[in-house]
């Protein structure tokens, strides 16, 4: 990645950009997040297949946007969320400058968003098989069945939030979660409130989660917390067309076709 | 600590006999925060009104809770008395034991207790109830007609005699619409440009009217009492303030081959046109489209002849900004093209027209001087042929409604042709005759008796030529579906009635609700014909269905005493059940995150962007922001914000949120 | 042992739902007793986080009811609440919550029959379903066999 250091050295010699946002490698084999300041700073960029935290968690953080214009090191899911950032009005061209990494690990350097955009739209998102193959198995399973499955699967959670960390999406300053008046979702971990969370969560999610799996990777017991996002990127499209992130494009849950689906009204 | 009262009615006996009134009262009193409670015979009587003042004002309440009828009954009544009495109305909520218990459930325990329930439930909203104050809103007393047929004319001189600034555009050159278009009028056979020129002029010289001929809705914003309206003033290429209307440029104009819209395609005009002798405003415009000058950059022929320069071939379109208070859409209906029946041969045959050609043709002003003439030689048709339905009472169409006017004006034009043709033959060709109205089934009656129409019921399936004649191949339904063919000179085509072209693009401009078939949706079929679901934005005319010239006429005028009603108050006072979004302390000011997907959710445009900016004037944040005057109060934001960020005042998230939870727990 | 009385709650809009309730009691058709409405001023208002609330209160089934499509008071509000219903609902049945207990309605203020039947019709598959255990074992909410004493 010597062309990414290169660049990221020159944006921040020429004062184009005061944060590069980069993986640089952590304890253990593990990567971490790096901000690069300095030009010397840029040295330490890296990128291989264990930079998989996605890294537009950054951007909507006010000490990383408080330092002025960002650049980010950006793979295709890093870069859907800022494209869905930008559609929520989080970033903009004015403030962000994408370093875009193929999945062909190839560097494109993009203009303004509305290239990314079109670069994110060569790719449909498509559920991995191996998450396909657990989604299938659920269905087959009798509510019931289901029901027991996710109190169970859930049980461990100790609401940590480092789900809600991890995920881009999860930039609000005060989360449903935090609202004691009325105390929307209850504060233990117990069943219920781990149930209600993580419903609340992935609800929230619906027509805005890129499927990048940072919540699953982030959760320090392996809950499956991804299958509830993902379930919900299946119905998209099943009911609504599916999901593709866009800046000027309606919202997939703020908007609504006179003909949505309707046969299970009475 | 609320103190809050039970009022609890019997309404005569329509709850005491299936509900325990006394026991709803006595368990509603040991709730917490109750500090009275009572049941009475009927409480919404003068003395029952009563009890509830006094007790505000004895027990000092903070809440009221009346367990009578629906709220949507006796809601204003129960909330003035408690403002009468000194507590806001707001802070009084009603249960239901009348039509959602007494009148619904036998006598019996579940019955009472069910009414217990919904006590329950409001008296621990009415804790979270808060003093509200009605919206104070000012109103710009000038209204928007738009457009200018007989819908808008009238609405125009309604609202301009009522003393209130009226602003109307119309699109055309002139004002008139189809009305000024029309022969003689059903059923009374008078002249309609008799009847209509003089008004058109009234227009014209109203010192309340401004009148803005070639004119179209450019943008709309703003809500009830203060849009914000821009009007694109298509050039006219002439100055019109020096322009006195003598039409000397209109003889020598060298393009003289355009289709007249006026005669329907029936006669012909200049590229520099008034489109008929008594247009209203009477000068020229012209049409860039077909004139020599602006397709090819020579001629000015017109320049040369006009006697005061008023040409002005460089005048581009103007917007006028201006303020408006209401707004009447009159923009009136279309013809449906009748290359729609491919088997009735329309454009095929020169001598199938539509009911709006014939008008033309009927008329003394028309391109014929009022003979009938056919189009293709100029003969005058020895027989004629109405087909009535065309198009309209077609599922397989597209066009299952009623045009409802065509009955009316076949039945005329069968008698002006008899009228005009002595010893013609005329046929009908209808489904059913629907002459509803005052004097028009005699008028049918008429034209079927005295002047010997024939009438056939039944439909045409092909007009075909043959020989020089247009053979219409129909079935006599009332002669057991014999086959009748009849050899026409000329037919005649009643066309549905259909929304004009751009309806829709102008109903999504002004957030209008329109129907299937495009047409504006009124507010409420029966109670709210000429109010839109849109406050503040009236409708006259066949812009929400096909309406003759007196039903056209009935809605003006309805919509413009709604304008006036408007117009008579300085401020409007609105319902503040609306939504807002919370503030809070710096550095935070509001949990909202400002993502705006509560924007493109809000069925009437009313969240905004809000800039909080610091002491040197940055952005230091951009919340939404609800505009009081266009929130409607439907809470759509509200379930939909992820941050709680606005709630709906009425039904906040803990109003609701209590009653859930008081629902289904007995305290 | 009484029979099992299921409790229902009913999440209403005030302009089609509400008014056709009110209807069903000016024509004086008989229902039910078990279903308790909350009042909404439009479906596109009703938090479907309520829903949920509803069952940890103890709730055997929910009944959710607005207007027609293109009959919305609100234009609209009734056409986004069905698109959240519809992912609400799937993630209910992806979560295992037994969605044969809520009932989703279009209730319009002419149609006060078809609110008797709806709340009946709601009341007997409740009653067939049974208490909602599975799901106050959970809420660690003790089951009621009983609404009414």
């Amino acid at each position: 990645m010597d062309e990414l250091i290169k660049r990221a050295k020159e944006l921040l010699e020429a004062g184009t950009v005061k944060v590069v946002i980069g993986y640089e490698n952590g304890s253990a084999d593990k990567t971490r997040a790096l901000f690069a300041i300095e030009p010397k700073d840029a040295d330490k960029l890296i990128f291989d297949s264990r930079c998989v935290m996605n890294l537009a968690t950054y951007i909507t953080k006010a000490e990383v946007k408080g330092k002025g214009k960002m650049a980010i090191t950006a793979t295709l899911p890093v870069m859907r969320a800022i494209i869905q950032l930008a559609s929520e009005f989080q970033v903009n061209d004015s403030n962000l400058l994408v370093l875009g990494i193929t999945p062909e690990s190839k560097m494109i350097e993009f203009k303004d968003l509305a290239e990314v955009e079109a670069f994110v739209h060569k790719y449909t998102i498509e559920i991995e098989a191996k998450y396909s193959e657990k989604l299938e198995k659920l269905d087959k399973m009798t509510p019931s069945e289901r029901w027991s499955f996710w109190i169970e699967e859930l049980s461990p959670c100790f609401k940590c939030y480092a789900c809600r960390a991890a995920c881009p999406m999860c930039y609000c300053h005060k989360c449903t979660v935090e609202f004691n008046q009325p105390q929307w979702i209850p504060v233990p971990s117990h069943d219920l409130g781990n149930l209600e969370w993580h419903m609340m969560r992935a609800i929230h999610l619906a027509g805005r989660c890129i499927d990048c799996d940072a919540c699953y990777n982030a959760c320090p017991l392996g809950i499956p917390l991804n299958l509830l996002t993902k379930r919900m990127l299946i119905d998209a499209k099943e009911h609504f067309g599916g999901y593709q992130p866009s800046i000027k494009a309606d919202h997939l849950m703020s908007t609504y076709k006179p003909d949505d689906k309707d046969n299970f009204i009475m | 600590m609320s103190k809050i009262g039970v009022f609890v009615c019997h309404c005569g006996e329509n709850i005491s006999a299936t509900v325990d009134c006394a026991r709803v009262a006595e368990t509603s009193g040991k709730l917490d925060g109750v500090a009275y409670s009572v049941d009475y015979k009927y409480m919404c009587s003068d003395p029952g009104q009563s009890l509830i003042k006094s007790a505000i004002k004895e027990k000092g309440l903070t809440g009221v809770v009346v367990a009578a009828c629906s709220p949507r009954m006796h809601e204003p009544t129960f909330r003035k008395a408690c403002a009468e009495a000194g507590l806001n109305p707001y802070m009084c909520e009603m249960a239901n034991l009348r039509e959602h218990v007494s009148w619904v459930h036998e006598k019996g325990e579940a019955t009472t207790e069910k009414a217990i329930d919904l006590v329950r439930i409001l008296v621990e909203k009415v804790k979270y109830n808060q003093s509200l104050n009605a919206i104070k809103v000012p109103v710009t007393k000038t209204a928007l007609v738009i457009g200018g047929g007989i819908a808008g004319i009238q609405a125009s001189l309604d609202i301009a005699n009522t003393g209130h600034k009226v602003i109307l555009i119309e699109k055309d050159p002139s004002i008139g619409g189809h009305m000024s278009q029309l022969s003689e009028t059903f059923p009374t056979l008078d002249c309609s440009q008799c009847i209509l020129t003089p008004r058109m002029v009234e227009v014209a010289q109203h010192p309340n009217i401004t009148l803005y001929s070639y004119a179209e809705l450019e943008s709309v914003e703003g809500f009830i009492g203060n849009f914000k309206v821009k009007i694109r003033r298509k050039s006219k290429s002439i100055d019109e303030k020096l322009c006195t209307g003598c039409g000397l440029c209109t003889t020598k104009c060298p393009v003289k081959k355009i289709p007249s819209e006026f005669n329907e395609g029936l006669g012909m005009r200049t590229a520099i046109y008034v489109p008929f002798p008594q247009a209203v405003p009477n000068k020229p415009v012209i049409d860039r489209e077909h004139c020599t000058y602006y397709l090819k950059g020579k001629c000015r022929i017109c320049e040369k002849v006009c006697p005061i320069q008023a040409i002005r071939f460089d005048q581009e379109d103007t917007i006028e900004e201006v303020e408006i208070g209401a707004i009447v859409l009159a923009t009136g209906f279309s013809v449906k093209q009748p290359d729609f029946f491919p088997e009735y041969g329309y454009g095929k045959y020169p001598d199938v027209i539509t009911g709006l050609q014939f008008e033309r043709l009927a008329s003394a002003s028309g391109p014929t001087l009022g003979e009938i003439r056919r189009p293709s030689d100029g003969k005058v048709p020895q027989n004629i042929v109405f087909v009535a339905c065309a198009g309209s009472r077609d599922e397989a169409k597209g066009i299952p409604y009623c045009s409802k006017i065509c009955c009316m004006y076949i039945a005329k034009h069968a008698m002006l042709y008899q009228h005009k043709v002595h010893g013609g033959k005329s046929y009908v060709f209808y489904m059913d005759i629907r002459a509803g109205g005052k004097n028009y089934e005699e008028f049918v009656r008429r034209a079927i008796e005295e002047d010997g129409v024939n009438y056939v019921r039944g439909r045409v399936s092909r007009i075909y030529e043959k020989n020089g004649k247009l053979i219409v191949k129909g079935v006599d339904t009332l002669l057991g579906a014999m086959p009748v063919d009849i050899e026409a000179d000329m037919v005649v085509l009643a066309t549905a009635g259909v929304a004009n072209s751009d309806a829709e693009a102008l109903a999504q401009k002004l957030h209008v609700s329109y129907d299937a078939y495009k047409f504006f949706a009124e507010a409420h079929p029966k109670l709210k014909p000429v109010e839109t679901n849109t406050a503040g934005i009236f409708l006259a005319g066949a812009c929400q269905s096909p309406r003759d010239i007196p039903e056209s006429v009935s809605m003006a005028s309805g919509a413009a005493v709604k304008v006036a009603c408007l117009f008579s108050q300085d401020e409007l006072t609105r319902d503040p059940l609306i939504a807002v979004v919370n503030r809070m302390a710096p550095p935070v000011y509001s949990s909202c995150v400002g993502c705006f997907l509560c924007v493109s959710a809000c069925p009437y445009q009313a969240i905004e962007k809000e800039e909080i900016k610091n002491r040197a004037g940055e952005v230091i944040k951009t919340l939404a922001r609800v505009n009081p005057g266009l929130c409607q109060g439907c809470g759509t934001c509200v379930a939909f914000c992820r941050t709680k960020s606005i709630d709906l005042q009425g039904y906040t998230h803990e109003q609701m949120y209590t009653e859930v939870m008081a629902l289904l727990n007995e305290y | 042992m009484a029979e099992f009385e299921p409790k229902i709650v009913a999440f209403v809009c005030n302009w089609c739902t509400y008014a056709g309730a009110d209807l069903t009691g000016t024509s004086r058709i008989k229902y039910a007793s078990n279903v308790r409405i909350v009042r909404f001023p439009c479906t596109g208002r009703i938090d479907y986080m309520l829903l949920v609330k509803a069952f940890d209160e103890g709730a055997d089934g929910i009944i959710v009811s607005g207007c027609h499509p293109n009959d919305c008071h609100y234009t609209s509000g009734n056409f986004h609440a069905r698109r959240r219903w519809i992912m609400f609902r799937s993630l209910c049945d992806f979560i295992g919550i037994d969605i044969r207990r809520i009932k989703f309605s279009w209730v319009s203020a002419a149609e006060g029959a078809k609110w008797a039947d709806i709340v009946n019709s709601t009341v007997a598959a409740i009653r067939e379903l049974g208490p909602y255990e599975e799901y106050q074992k959970v809420a660690k909410k003790p089951v009621k066999e009983v609404i009414n004493g």
